[in-house]
């Protein structure tokens, strides 16, 4: 991979991280409210996923998706701010802060939101791709899905329409080991869920979701073989997630030392621009530089104001008003 | 029966009505659609060469082809995924759900999607699509193919719900929700695919949240749905030799209803029944009566009397089935106990 390219990837991390140790921050502080599910140790499988899909393909993000809903509102909108604001519920928010944490789309970024009925949007990635098919658009339709998202039924339902209609979805599984407390090996048939989507006889892959190179690398061709037509992907990120569960950390001290400590993304890929030549002053100043535009972000998020009332009973119907209180 | 609120399309003005089926009025405005709309499509289990379980696409897969009349596995899930996923990227879909029993295969994609696109995400997505799907009962379909749906849907803002009585609304109001830019829930009674009146040629839609007086009277206001509109009018028919004097409204729309209609009707008649074929409890009829009672309180010379299905599941045995329906008799009675209790 060529340097500049892993810098990019590398400042996108960053930003992810940043994005949610500050959300995480305040969210201790009550000052988002809600539920918080954050991406802390994905950054490299978001990152990657972001630097391919443009504005004209579509992506739904999970529950752990701010880094790449705030990757994309940046990229393609220059507002990446508006993801956060619509994190603390802001009129100035992506949904007008009608959606939330799990709700943030914008699809003029290619971001057509969250279910938070966890795989629900499998089955409707396969109308977004169908009408790019049947309308000759060469764009991808992408669902970021976790492990557990493949205990619903419409992980099977569409996989197999995905097949027998040869669509150009982009299942992205990130497979982070745990849905909630229940370990992939126990609650699916296969701990690799590509097991289970082989079946279904398309393309499948897997990969290091931490090894920012071989993800950006093998998104990229999951993403070439989409757009020439020849039909559906399955594409599985190994990785893991930092954030445990309501309880705290009920992870094994090995495991949770070997992700965090030694299978970091981002420290694997400043070894590896270290190995290239990059300063560490260099690598440092990026991370900062995104810390303070973070920052520049929770303070907007913070000083915008809450959504006029009106709002409550506003785009219920198209058609029809329903009538405020 | 709706020509007062039918709008023609000036540009192709509606020929004059001829005797059509229900089912046969339903696939003109499908194939009226498929043709005004070129990003309109068709999806469903066996719509396609095979024209639908009751022939209501019958002919379409032959003149459209199978990239718009799509058949597809048994996945009522992502059948609807499929609609609400092209409708936020503008095309029109319309899918059939062969038995609306069904809809609880894809009740998350029509609650929590279909429903909330356009609100959740503050207006930057519509969902333009149409669920058809057979419902009710009467005919032995038993526990699984015969219940009656509508309360499902009543309490999720978002959707609409329509229900035509007759053809000639059944093709209306199914070319004015291929056209609404919000999720239509289109129910279609089994019992009335077969039954036959005045359909104009050509297109013409049938407004939405619009219902419609069937028979105007004096005395009594009965509001009904669907299979329960005939019956109605029959018991209207019944009860006009006894002197009493029924008006019958078809409310057509049952998501959002037309409350000004039924209000108005009621604050002439001072009396008021309401007929559905739906269990008695958290349905349509407790949400007409209770609206009735808490707007007309003051004009009603009586109780509002509720005519619904029993409180039970549909059983399958033809006499036990009928004991649980109702019918055009237990209309004519609610109407009698509403006159005499407000004598």
């Amino acid at each position: 991979m060529e340097r500049d390219t892993l810098l990019g990837l590398y400042s996108d991390m960053w930003l992810i991280r940043a994005f949610e140790q500050a959300l995480e921050r305040e969210f201790e502080q009550g000052n988002v409210p809600g539920m918080l599910h954050t991406g802390l140790g994905q950054e490299a499988t978001q990152a990657a996923l972001a630097s391919h899909l443009k504005a004209t393909d579509c992506f739904f993000p999970d529950h752990r998706c701010h880094g790449i809903n705030a990757l994309a509102q940046q990229r393609h909108r220059g507002n990446g701010e508006r993801i956060m604001a619509e994190l603390f519920g802001k009129a100035t928010g992506v949904c007008s802060g009608k959606g939330g944490s799990l709700h943030s789309a914008d699809p003029a970024a290619g971001n057509f939101g969250d279910n938070a009925v966890e795989g629900s949007y499998m089955a409707t990635v396969l109308g977004v791709a169908l009408a790019s098919q049947l309308r000759g658009q060469p764009n991808v339709a992408c669902a970021i899905i976790g492990d557990g998202t493949v205990g619903r039924g419409e992980f099977h339902e569409s996989l197999n329409m995905a097949a027998i209609w040869n669509l150009p979805v982009l299942y992205a599984c990130v497979n982070n080991g745990y849905a909630i407390s229940m370990p992939v090996g126990q609650g699916h048939a296969s701990a690799d869920i590509i097991d289970l989507a082989k079946g279904y006889g398309f393309a499948c892959d897997q990969v290091d979701g931490n090894d920012i190179v071989a993800a950006h690398t093998k998104v990229g061709a999951a993403i070439e073989h989409i757009r020439q037509g020849n039909g559906p992907y399955f594409l599985e990120f190994k990785t893991w997630r930092w954030q445990g569960i309501f309880a705290g950390e009920f992870r094994p001290e090995a495991e949770v030392k070997y992700w965090r400590e030694d299978h970091d993304p981002i420290l694997m890929a400043n070894e590896v621009l270290q190995s290239m030549g990059v300063d560490i002053a260099k690598l440092n100043a990026t991370e900062q530089s995104q810390r303070n535009m973070i920052e520049e972000w929770i303070a907007f998020a913070k000083e915008s104001p809450s959504p006029d009332l009106a709002k409550a009973t506003a785009n219920v119907y198209v058609s029809w008003e329903v009538a405020p209180k | 029966m709706s020509d007062s609120t039918t709008l023609a399309d000036p540009a192709k003005p509606a020929k004059k009505p001829r005797k059509t089926s229900f089912t046969k009025a339903l696939n003109d405005a499908l194939d009226i659609g498929m043709e005004r709309f070129p990003e309109m499509f068709l999806i469903g289990e066996d719509i396609g060469e095979m024209g639908g379980d009751f022939a209501v696409t019958k002919n379409l897969w032959a003149k459209y082809g199978a990239a718009r009349v799509r058949d597809t596995p048994l996945s009522e899930a992502a059948i609807i995924g499929t609609c609400v996923g092209a409708a936020m990227v503008g095309m029109r879909p319309v899918a059939e759900i062969m038995f609306a029993d069904f809809l609880g295969e894809c009740y998350d994609q029509i609650v929590n999607n279909a429903a909330k696109v356009h609100y959740m995400f503050d207006g930057q997505f519509t969902a333009p699509l149409v669920i058809r799907t057979a419902c009710g009962g009467g005919f032995g379909g038993g526990p699984h193919h015969s219940q009656s749906v509508e309360g499902w849907f009543l309490n999720v803002p978002g959707i609409v719900i329509v229900a035509p009585s007759n053809p000639a609304d059944a093709k209306g109001l199914l070319l004015a929700s291929i056209e609404s830019d919000d999720p239509v829930l289109f129910l279609e009674h089994k019992a009335l695919y077969r039954t036959r009146g005045d359909v104009a040629e050509g297109y013409y839609t049938t407004p939405l949240g619009k219902a419609a007086i069937a028979r105007e009277g004096t005395d009594i206001t009965v509001v009904a749905t669907m299979r329960m509109v005939p019956m109605a009018l029959a018991a209207a028919d019944e009860l006009e030799a006894e002197g009493i004097s029924v008006e019958v409204i078809d409310l057509r729309t049952i998501r959002p209803y037309d409350a000004e209609t039924i209000l108005e009707s009621v604050a002439k008649t001072g009396r008021a029944v309401v007929a559905n074929e739906a269990p008695k409890i958290g349905g349509l009829g407790a949400e007409l009566s209770a609206r009735i009672h808490e707007e007309c309180f003051y004009d009603l010379k009586a109780p509002v009397g509720r005519v619904d299905g029993l409180d039970t599941p549909i059983p399958f045995s033809v006499p036990l089935e009928h004991e649980i329906l109702p019918d055009q008799t237990n209309i004519v009675s609610a109407i009698r106990v509403t006159i005499e209790a407000g004598r």
